[in-house]
């Protein structure tokens, strides 16, 4: 079965919004401030793929000192102090949470994986015959930030080029 | 006065220490697993159960719904206090994990007084603890 994906990038930025109060921001002074800038660069980025009543990917992308200030706060310590692996389980983190969020405005049916994590720009990944259908790009304390969602093409013909 | 333990199971460090420092907070000693077989594992070597355990949903190994049925099958774990802290919304799914003996679900992402509220609801908050 495929449908046709409901999640706009409003409600996108809905759900970004709600981790930046819960645990990136909760003190509402840094939000991220949209861009509208799908070119952004990255440097790191993590993704849960999403199978059954739609398929695809959701992808978190940012800089390496926005990932770094992400896992401080988390963790409670300073962006300094945060490991490789630290980093690996706070982006993972994100997508699942972001991702688990996307799933549940899907209809009923959908798989959540477990999250990949790649140390490496979002350029560098390879999300085979998919395509990008929304996101929200922005700035978080001077560093870039992306939250986007890719449809495979088999799940959607109108998505297909 | 002894105080209550809880063990917090999740595959992500970052998560366990977000509510480590929530439980803590409200005078709880805190355990963590990073999936629901190393916790019933800890489970099976603690002279004492825990009062509350708050479960991810999807980890490797043993998902947190596996573990609310196993904790629910033995009789010597049977007084825990279950909450689902997971990105699993959907309804139907809610229904599952309260349907296998879950207490309370708590949805993330969540904030520091959502999760306080919902210990609350169970009773596993004393008065004044979220002010």
């Amino acid at each position: 079965m495929s449908v046709e994906v409901e999640v706009n990038e409003n409600d996108l930025a809905e759900m970004v919004e709600q981790v930046w109060e819960s645990y990136l921001d909760p003190e509402g002074v840094s939000p991220l401030m949209q861009t509208y800038d799908e070119n952004q660069a990255s440097e790191v980025h993590s993704s849960v793929s999403i199978t059954g009543s739609w398929t695809g990917h959701v992808v978190y992308a940012s800089s390496l000192p926005a990932a770094r200030r992400a896992a401080g706060a988390f963790l409670a310590m300073g962006p300094e102090e945060v490991s490789e692996e630290d980093l690996s389980d706070v982006l993972g983190e994100l997508a699942n949470i972001i991702g688990g969020n996307v799933k549940a405005m899907l209809p009923p049916g959908a798989l959540l994986s477990l999250p990949q994590v790649v140390l490496a720009p979002e350029a560098t990944a390879r999300y085979p015959n998919a395509h990008r259908i929304t996101g929200v790009y922005g700035i978080w304390d001077g560093e870039p930030v992306s939250i986007s969602m890719w449809q495979s093409r088999g799940d959607n013909k109108e998505g297909a080029e | 006065m002894t105080r209550m333990r809880a063990m917090v199971i999740d595959d992500s460090r970052a998560m366990r220490m977000i509510l480590k420092r929530i439980v803590t907070k409200l005078n709880f000693e805190a355990v963590e697993a990073g999936d629901g077989k190393e916790a019933l594992d800890l489970l099976t070597a603690m002279p004492e159960v825990p009062e509350l355990a708050l479960i991810d949903w999807n980890m490797p190994n043993m998902n947190g719904l596996e573990f609310v049925t196993h904790v629910r099958a033995d009789p010597r774990l049977r007084e825990m206090t279950l909450v689902m802290v997971t990105t699993e919304s959907e309804q139907s799914q809610i229904v599952r994990a309260l349907a296998a003996g879950a207490h309370e679900y708590v949805i993330k992402p969540f904030t520091e007084g959502a999760m306080i509220e919902k210990l609350a609801l169970l009773g596993l908050v004393p008065t004044g603890a979220n002010s």
